[in-house]
């Protein structure tokens, strides 16, 4: 079995021999971290396959039974020679039962021939006595044993295991390691299994959402075309329905999927235009869930423009319809009216599940698990486990999207890091430095031109031919060669392998796709030379090599290698400090989770102390208080060497890229500096947004939900001398112009219901809410809070509640809204009405302009990729985390502050950032100082130096965009790799036909 | 009194702790509407059950006890299996029964009748006795129509050998004892609801 512990910080990881009690009944299967590991150790037994081969059929069962039934293998049975030899050659097998006297072909035929099959299959020869030389005979070529008959399972029993036990160690692999980050995910829920299978597997063209997503595949059962599947028939009218194994507690889910809202909504939008306008997308949800960045506007569009229906509701029954492969489906509509509906498929939005195997992993690595299966994490963390040095990424700890699991993924890449680096360890071994470029640059141009062949045939022959003749008319190109499809293995050795000690340039011409690929960047360290030496062209091959567009860009590579010039872009130097603009928590521990790396930071705070949000917050949804937590934060960001906190100061301007930037800090009653640093990460965060809909401002008797928060916070709320509490979801949320999900308020509704319900039962808690955005896990939050008598009011945002305040009343406020489930009137009356307005963003345009940083249609940090790259700047070295990215919880917003840090880290561990592009120089000698080139610079990248002599650039500034170049009446202004000659070259050469 | 009421329907009257009981059971409801489309009865019905549990959830009882809903459910359980929540709606219809007949609501007297009447017969005969329980139900309903009324379908029933005539056959299948223990584990269970078994 498998054990692991830790010492001095590090764990070991490691296989021991199977304890020998529970040796018989164990079917085995190994945890995913057993790096290379063989399927055997995955799988255990099962997948230890043993042949059988005698002419007996009772042996063959009896074998069967002792190795199969008994002890777990996996068997096949083969009754004669020439089918033993067919079974080897078609699978391989691990260990063969062989049995010598045998009609047709006797076991001695076989062994020979199966081991020409499979040289290391391990044989067991079975004999009767009167044929033990033969196998001794045997065990000569190659059996390894032999085993007389008759024989009892005790006898055979041993040999077999001790075969199983040495397949099975070869197959595992001890690793000590410092950290462990699992990341083993969730399975996709199998409607089959449950009680209500929603016609899944009983009733045609019922699909889940898995499988709709490959049949919309270009790579799909029917090339991307929308059939479906009975009967191959385009499909014109679908159904998506919704909470499939998910807010379900009959199959024990009382958890929602977070994901199934949108990508459903996501597969309906994209099935319209694959299967055309008069297609038909309907999805039957029962609350719209799009609470993620930018969902909310989705979700609108999706309905508003691309025309998707949306219907409230909950499916109950889908039947085939008689005589048609239809699906009938009926739901109760929002109004109460039963719908009946056929569609030509249904696709059953299918939740996310925790792993079968997660909960032995857990239980190897001493780390617990959830009711649901879903690993436990420590409180305020999404990764960090209850076992220090184990961390979980992307699903395993809860539902979540891919934009989360990616974060999650990088918070606990960082946290094992940091582990690592507290225990005095390192990251893993750099990769060897590039070999240094041979330095050619005074000498004259010498071209290797290497053209590719395509196919074979004299056309191409006569092509390359005559290209070869053309090319070496030029005295600079010193050799012409022609390889074979560089595009494959055979090819690329070749071409690597070419012999450039006689010349110092090299141009490759070849398909388009290598051309363009990633593969040509590996030739500089096989020739040797500096990239800017290596031009690889595209050649043309279907309009022939004599054609317009190969002559013209092998002749503008050939003269662009002859005229390249050699100024060297040494790239930028790492300057070993992060700035940390804001002090809340997500700030902070950015600041932590880099300074832990020995990285020093600047965490910039504009009000007089840290903490940000959570200084007003009380506790969390489950009672766990946030004081504490944020009193431990700020002590440790006090106490931290690395870390120098400025307070009550704020970034006014900056400049400089990745690597290098120079921020200039304003603090309050202090001289204004500037801070250079090699990475900077956006904290500003958020506030409750400002309201004055329903009364707000008019009585005491209407608060925010950081209101009541403050006063619950400081035992300012007497629960005992009031009745009822309304609360209002939505306040100026989820509609234009605040058109996103705040994510956080629902949640905190049903804390702040749950917290007044525990104090005093008798308490009325009315919640009017447009969807109950209560993802993930907190979905258990809402039905905890609907048992404890919370009474909730769907609304819908044409017909908002009614508030009416009267302070003389005993009961101040009161609430008028329409029931849709009576589709009445209701009236309630309260003492107190919460509104939940949501989360208006903090990110002053100062610092946007300041480091170039793009916001969303909301105001938020635009991330450079959605889901890949969810924390960082399209800019290189900015990064963004917390509220600042979109409105998140305390968990949320930690998580993308330590996958902001790991994703700084990558820069800031470096020493040099590779001339990551061109900049402009001056050539000094040239310049008469007219200064329109510091007139001109867009982005005041150039200066005159302090004595006023000479025109200098900043190369932290300069984009390269050569402005200064065309406005310079000298050609002092240059910019490197495109000199004149070099531009002028290749465009006469492209027009040298 | 509750702080809520909807506007121009009745107000709850004070006996809704009885309905306490039934709130606790569905208080979970979303009000998905999954009972609703998967009752067999519902179009019979004049509260749709997912109306009902939110009248029960908004303590409603004279609107619950105005309707027929519970009675006319067959206890077929289809609500009870679907329901995403796993919530007892079944029971749930059967204990708004028991309700209703103990506070010996007018609007289901018929049904209450039928009810008594029938596990009357049982008591006595150990079985369903067609024509005590007939004899049983007319008299109960004290009014002289009511046999006119069933006359077509009881000729049928009667033209198929369906309806066992005569008394007979009740002195040796006295079944006091069970029904009585059953009563008496009822009211252990059901004490805060002072229901009386309506067996």
């Amino acid at each position: 079995m498998l054990a692991c512990w830790q010492t001095c910080g590090y764990f070991n990881v490691f296989s021991n021999n199977v304890n020998k009690k529970t040796k018989k009944k164990h079917f085995f299967w190994q945890p995913f971290f057993l790096l290379k590991s063989e399927l055997l150790s995955a799988m255990g037994r099962p997948a230890f396959h043993i042949l059988v081969v005698d002419d007996e059929s009772i042996i063959r069962q009896s074998l069967d039974a002792w190795l199969g039934d008994e002890e777990g293998y996996r068997v096949t049975m083969a009754a004669s020679g020439a089918e033993a030899l067919e079974k080897i050659a078609a699978a391989p097998f691990h260990l063969m039962l062989l049995d010598i006297k045998m009609p047709g072909m006797d076991g001695v035929t076989v062994l020979e021939k199966a081991k020409v099959i499979q040289p290391d299959l391990q044989v067991l020869m079975m004999t009767a006595y009167a044929t033990v030389e033969t196998a001794v005979e045997a065990m000569k070529i190659g059996a390894m044993d032999y085993l007389i008959k008759p024989f009892e399972p005790d006898a055979l029993i041993p040999k077999v295991t001790a075969v199983y036990e040495a397949f099975r160690e070869a197959g595992y692999r001890k690793e000590t390691v410092g950290a462990i980050v699992l990341a083993t995910g969730t399975t996709c829920f199998d409607p089959s299994v449950g009680k209500n299978p929603m016609g899944y597997g009983v009733v045609p063209n019922v699909v889940t959402s898995l499988a709709f997503e490959r049949m919309l595949s270009g790579t799909g059962p029917d090339g991307g075309r929308l059939l479906r599947p009975s009967d191959k028939q385009p499909v014109k009218k679908a159904a998506w329905i919704q909470c499939v194994g998910s807010r379900d507690l009959q199959s024990g889910a009382d958890f929602c999927s977070t994901v199934c809202c949108m990508f459903a909504l996501k597969e309906a939008a994209v099935a319209k235009t694959v299967a055309g306008d008069d297609f038909q997308a309907t999805i039957i949800y029962m609350d719209m869930r799009t609470f993620g960045k930018s969902f909310e506007r989705y979700g609108q569009h999706t309905e508003s423009t691309q025309g998707v229906r949306l219907e409230r509701g909950r499916v109950h029954s889908i039947a085939p319809t008689p005589g048609s492969d239809d699906v009938a489906i009926r739901w109760t509509s929002a109004s109460g009216e039963i719908h009946e509906e056929r569609f030509d498929l249904v696709v059953l939005s299918v939740g996310q599940r925790p792993n079968a195997r997660t909960a032995s992993m857990a239980e190897r690595l001493e780390v617990a698990c959830d009711g649901f299966g879903f690993l436990k994490t420590a409180p305020f963390s999404d990764t960090r486990t209850g076992r220090a040095g184990i961390f979980a990424g992307g699903t395993l700890s809860g539902p979540s999207d891919i934009a989360e699991s990616v974060i999650r993924a990088s918070s606990a890449a960082v946290n094992a890091s940091r582990t690592i680096h507290r225990a005095g360890g390192g990251l893993a071994d750099k990769t060897a430095a590039p070999k240094t470029a041979r330095d050619v640059s005074w000498e004259p141009p010498r071209i290797l031109a290497v053209l590719c062949r395509c196919d074979t045939g004299t056309e191409m022959d006569l092509d390359l031919e005559a290209w070869s003749a053309r090319l070496k008319q030029d005295p600079a190109v010193a050799r012409v060669v022609n390889l074979d499809r560089i595009c494959t293995a055979d090819g690329w050795n070749a071409l690597t392998q070419t012999d450039t000690t006689d010349v110092n340039r090299v141009l490759v011409g070849a398909c388009r796709t290598f051309a363009y690929g990633k593969k040509a960047h590996g030739l500089t360290t096989a020739f040797g030379l500096d990239p800017a030496l290596i031009e690889t062209v595209a050649m043309d091959h279907h309009q022939g090599l004599g054609g317009p567009a190969t002559v013209a860009t092998i002749m503008a590579g050939i003269s662009r290698l002859k005229n390249v010039s050699m100024e060297k872009n040494q790239g930028i130097a790492i300057v070993n400090r992060a700035l940390v603009v804001g002090g809340g928590i997500a700030g902070m521990h950015a600041a932590l989770a880099i300074a832990d790396h020995g990285v020093d930071i600047t965490l910039v705070e504009a009000s007089e102390g840290l903490g940000g949000n959570l200084s007003w917050l009380h506790q969390t949804i489950d009672g766990t208080p946030i004081a504490p937590f944020l009193e431990n934060t700020i002590s440790q960001i006090e106490k931290h060497p690395k870390i120098e906190v400025m307070t009550d100061s704020r970034v006014v301007g900056a400049f400089g890229q990745a690597g290098h930037f120079f921020s200039t800090i304003e603090t309050a009653g202090a001289p204004t500096m500037t801070v250079e640093h090699g990475a900077v990460i956006l904290a500003t965060g958020g506030v409750e947004a400002p309201t004055d809909a329903y009364g707000y401002g008019t009585s005491q008797a209407v608060v925010t939900q950081r209101e009541l928060e403050i006063r619950i916070h400081e035992n300012q709320l007497n629960t005992d001398g009031m009745t009822s509490v309304a609360m209002i979801q939505c306040v100026g949320s989820r509609e234009e112009p605040r058109n996103y999900c705040s994510r956080v308020c629902c949640p905190t509704a049903l804390k702040q219901a749950l917290w007044m319900k525990s104090h005093s039962p008798d308490l009325q808690v009315y919640i009017l809410y447009r969807d109950m955005m209560t993802c993930g896990l907190n979905e258990a939050w809402y039905t905890e809070a609907r048992k404890q008598g919370v009474l909730f009011f769907q609304y819908e945002p044409n017909r908002k509640p009614e508030v009416s305040i009267d302070a003389n009343e005993d009961m101040p406020v009161t609430v008028r809204l329409q029931d849709p489930i009576l589709d009445a009137p209701v009236k309630i009356t309260a003492d107190l009405l919460v509104l939940a307005t949501g989360i208006v963003l903090h990110l002053p345009e100062t610092l946007t302009l300041a480091y170039g940083v793009e916001r969303d249609r909301d105001g938020f940090f635009q991330e450079a990729d959605s889901k890949w790259r969810p924390v960082e700047a399209l800019k290189a070295g900015v990064f963004g985390c917390g509220i600042t990215l979109s409105p998140r919880s305390i968990p949320e917003a930690v998580a993308t502050a330590e996958a902001a840090a790991g994703r700084a880290l990558a820069i800031l561990m470096g020493e040099r950032l590779p001339s990551a592009r061109v900049t402009a120089s001056v050539r000094h000698s040239l310049c008469t100082l007219c200064l329109r080139c510091i007139d001109t610079c867009p982005y005041g990248a150039r200066f005159l130096d302090e004595a006023g002599q000479r025109v200098e650039v900043n190369p932290a500034m300069c984009q390269g965009c050569g402005d200064c170049a065309t406005v310079c009446p000298n050609s002092a202004s240059i910019v490197e790799g495109f000199s004149h000659r070099s531009l002028f070259g290749a465009i006469d050469g492209a027009m040298a036909m | 009194m509750q702080p809520h009421s909807a506007t121009g329907s009745p107000t709850p009257d004070d006996g809704s702790t009885a309905l306490d009981h039934v709130r606790n059971m569905v208080s979970a409801c979303i009000q998905c509407g999954t009972c609703t489309g998967s009752c067999p009865n519902a179009l019979e019905m004049d509260l749709t059950p997912r109306k009902m549990w939110r009248l029960v959830i908004l303590e409603r009882l004279a609107d619950v006890m105005a309707s027929r809903t519970f009675i006319l459910c067959s206890a077929c359980y289809t609500c009870t299996l679907r329901c995403p929540r796993g919530l007892p709606l079944t029971t749930a219809m059967e204990t708004l029964k028991g309700i209703a007949f103990t506070r010996r609501e007018a609007r289901h007297r018929n049904s209450r009748l039928f009810y008594e009447k029938f596990m009357q017969t049982v008591r006595h005969h150990g079985r369903l006795h067609e024509m005590a329980f007939m004899t049983g139900y007319f008299t109960a309903m004290k009014n002289p129509l009511t046999p006119l009324r069933f006359a077509p379908l009881g000729m049928k029933l009667m033209g198929k050998g369906k309806v066992e005539m005569g008394f007979g056959k009740s002195a040796a299948t006295h079944l006091d004892a069970l029904f009585d223990k059953v009563a008496e584990i009822e009211r252990a269970a059901a004490a805060p609801l002072e229901k009386e078994s309506h067996a």
